[in-house]
């Protein structure tokens, strides 16, 4: 492990650790550096591997990156978040500490998964995953937050009981390459996939599928998804949707690799593009009828990974390039439209779509900038997601699955329809009198300016550094041609 | 004829005796019985891994079986006795479907997953031996099933517990090679997840006086 590596792992702990000792006067600011200087970390550990330098792997890295753009503006938005939702006593501050602590330690696991390199270790941070969210939603202490972290808990560890089949019946497979007692790592398995057994290689795949699809959010493994998304703080519910979603996307395309090296291309496709068509089309249609701003986005996080998934289904090298650029683009816009949302519902009280009306008039910043994450969100031009979701249509009309891409193309307007009808709803005309007028807060603005120039950044161009990396990942998986 | 080696005749054995005390969990409808028989399925799978241990002169497992006894046989239950004084010790079951229509389900549920482990296009003598994959999946598809039929936290905690037994049954009998600091983690791992199960419960106990989960309705679309 490098020094940078070090910084990367180290800051979010350290600051987690600290959160609970110190007052949280100092924990916010505390907070907001560890966010920044880990992005910055990442920036400069994803910008060497670019250039084949450090040592990670190009998907490692690219992987990173949710961290960085989620992490990065959480810590600012929570130095206000904190305080907006907790009263000011002795109970506020054990919230505050607690929830920063957390918020830290998140993070930590967060980025731990797509550091490791051994197939076992992964399955460890992913599971820690799940028990710090769940700790993080509970933590408001209404029915619903506990409710949604019982379920959370109680289906994301059955998930990942069937990703650690996975990871058990993958380890027997390698048992006649590599002998009865080895080190699992990843880079093994790929070089040596032809020598797996591939039944059980086969095995391993769907169970990798199922599992940590369910930690993914792909329907019909999705129940968790929205409870957990809706009733968790905010920035609980950005960091879920924009790293946790991804690091389970990151765990099963390793396990493609592996099937793809060892069985060729056809298994892994189909079953990518079942289940990433079963999440889009049941995303689309419940999109249409929320009452809840929070759970329409975690609808939302169920589309976009039903198109990440399409998209290795796809195989192309264009397709899985665009597949991995729209993981980058959901966690950016996702997390900027869960932290305007979560300006929106604190300042209204409510996040029932029905309570909210002329949220631009209310909060000019914070309600232009969910418009634009809104729209992101959507698929529409100048937005990073527009670019992503073009590739993998474009490289899908041109393969065999010509048909599964007109599909998507039907859905893609129906999630379209739902987008637009709440915002439309909770955006324009006038904001209530009884509604406080104009921002009040600086650091969450920063935070959320910063998702900003990612989101619209990304879909006017990518950048050099970028490019390498989606093109050395998309060799790593393995395309069709 | 294959004959069957000691630690095979031992896995096949306690195979069985896991898939029994996994059915008697859908039978039982009193929280200190199901706790009890999971203190007694951890004592199975810490004897397996006690077995496997000593026949592949691996102290790995060796130790792994001292710690699961000690976590999953001792410690756990305990804690989980505590934890159940202050709630109401009988176990709700949705009038749907009643214990015998469960036991046939999972009865039909580890059918299939024997089946199904079968029929998998594995070649014999390659890897897997075929019935520990079966048994594996059997014990945590009826875990799911338990967590499913008996709406109660603490049930619901210990269907998720068996299920881990029957992954760490899974990692002995299928990949015993795999590196001890794995087995460590994932006892940690197991010890962190109930901490965590019992802090929602303590909320939820606080908030309903019971442990049922049917309040937990509000969330749905």
């Amino acid at each position: 492990m490098s020094i940078l590596d070090g910084f990367i792992v180290g800051l979010p702990a350290a600051a987690a650790a600290a959160s609970l000792i110190v007052p949280s006067r100092l924990a916010r600011p505390l907070t907001a550096c560890a966010g920044l200087a880990t992005a910055a970390c990442i920036l400069v550990a994803v910008f060497q591997t670019s250039h084949h330098r450090g040592d990670h792997d190009a998907l490692s890295a690219l992987f990173l990156l949710p961290v960085a753009i989620v992490y990065g503006a959480v810590g600012l938005y929570a130095h206000w978040y904190v305080v907006a939702e907790s009263p000011d006593d002795a109970a506020g501050e054990t919230f505050r500490r607690e929830f920063l602590a957390l918020t830290n330690a998140f993070a930590f696991v967060e980025v731990v998964v797509p550091l490791v390199t051994n197939v076992p270790g992964m399955w460890v941070a992913l599971e820690a995953t799940t028990i710090v969210a769940a700790l993080l939603v509970r933590l408001q202490g209404t029915p619903a937050a506990l409710e949604a972290a019982w379920k959370y808990i109680l289906i994301a560890s059955c998930g990942l009981a069937l990703g650690l089949v996975a990871v058990i019946v993958l380890y027997a497979a390698g048992e006649r390459a590599l002998g009865t007692h080895y080190s699992p790592e990843w880079s093994s398995y790929v070089h040596l996939a032809r020598q797996l057994n591939p039944d059980g290689v086969r095995l391993a795949f769907i169970f990798a599928l199922i599992g940590f699809g369910t930690k993914m959010g792909l329907a019909p493994m999705h129940t968790w998804l929205p409870d957990a998304h809706g009733a968790g703080p905010t920035p609980t519910s950005a960091m879920l949707s924009g790293v946790v979603l991804s690091d389970a996307a990151y765990v099963i395309l390793r396990f493609a690799a592996i099937a793809d090296a060892a069985l060729g291309p056809t298994v892994v496709q189909r079953m990518f593009i079942g289940v990433g068509l079963l999440s889009l089309f049941v995303a689309a249609f419940f999109l249409l009828q929320q009452s809840d701003i929070k759970r329409m986005l975690a609808y939302s996080s169920i589309e976009h990974m039903g198109i990440v998934a399409i998209g290795f289904g796809f195989g192309a090298p264009l397709a899985v390039a665009g597949a991995l650029l729209h993981v980058v683009n959901h966690s950016a816009s996702k997390s900027l439209a869960f932290f305007a949302a979560g300006r929106m519902a604190a300042r209204y009280e409510t996040r029932e779509i029905a309570g909210i009306t002329g949220s631009v008039d209310a909060l000019p910043i914070s309600g232009t900038l969910f418009v634009a994450a809104a729209l992101s969100l959507a698929g529409l031009p100048p937005f990073g997601i527009f670019r992503s979701e073009l590739m993998i249509l474009t490289a899908g009309f041109g393969s065999p699955f010509w048909i599964v891409a007109a599909f998507v193309l039907v859905l893609l307007v129906v999630a379209f329809a739902g987008i637009t009808r709440w915002v439309t709803a909770t955006t324009v005309g006038d904001a209530p009198m009884s509604v406080e007028h104009g921002e009040h807060a600086v650091l969450p603005i920063v935070g959320m300016g910063l998702g900003f120039c990612v989101v619209l950044g990304l879909g006017i161009g990518v950048p050099l550094a970028l490019q390498t990396l989606l093109a050395d990942a998309s060799v790593l998986i393995g395309t069709t041609p | 004829m294959h004959h069957l080696t000691l630690p095979e005749a031992i896995a096949g054995t306690i195979s069985v005796a896991l898939l029994l005390v996994q059915l008697a969990l859908l039978r039982s409808l009193v929280l200190a019985e199901l706790i009890t028989l999971y203190a007694v399925q951890s004592l199975f799978v810490a004897l397996i891994s006690l077995a496997v241990g000593i026949t592949e002169r691996s102290w790995e497992l060796i130790v792994l079986a001292v710690l699961t006894f000690g976590a999953k046989v001792i410690i756990l239950p305990l804690y989980m006795r505590r934890l159940s004084r202050d709630i109401s010790t009988r176990v709700e079951i949705p009038e749907s479907i009643n214990v015998t229509l469960s036991l046939i389900l999972a009865a039909a549920i580890m059918g299939t997953a024997i089946l199904t482990a079968g029929a998998l296009p594995l070649k014999t003598g390659e890897f897997l031996p075929q019935a520990d994959l079966a048994t594996t999946l059997a014990i945590v598809f009826v875990g799911f099933l338990v967590a499913i039929l008996r709406p109660n936290a603490l049930a619901q905690v210990i269907a998720f517990l068996t299920i881990e037994n029957g992954l760490y049954f899974g990692t002995v009998t299928l990949a015993p090679g795999l590196p001890f600091v794995v087995g460590i983690l994932l006892l940690i791992d197991v010890l962190i997840a109930v901490v965590v199960f019992a802090v929602l419960v303590r909320i939820l106990v606080s908030q309903e006086a019971s442990a049922s989960v049917d309040v937990l309705q509000q969330l749905k679309g």
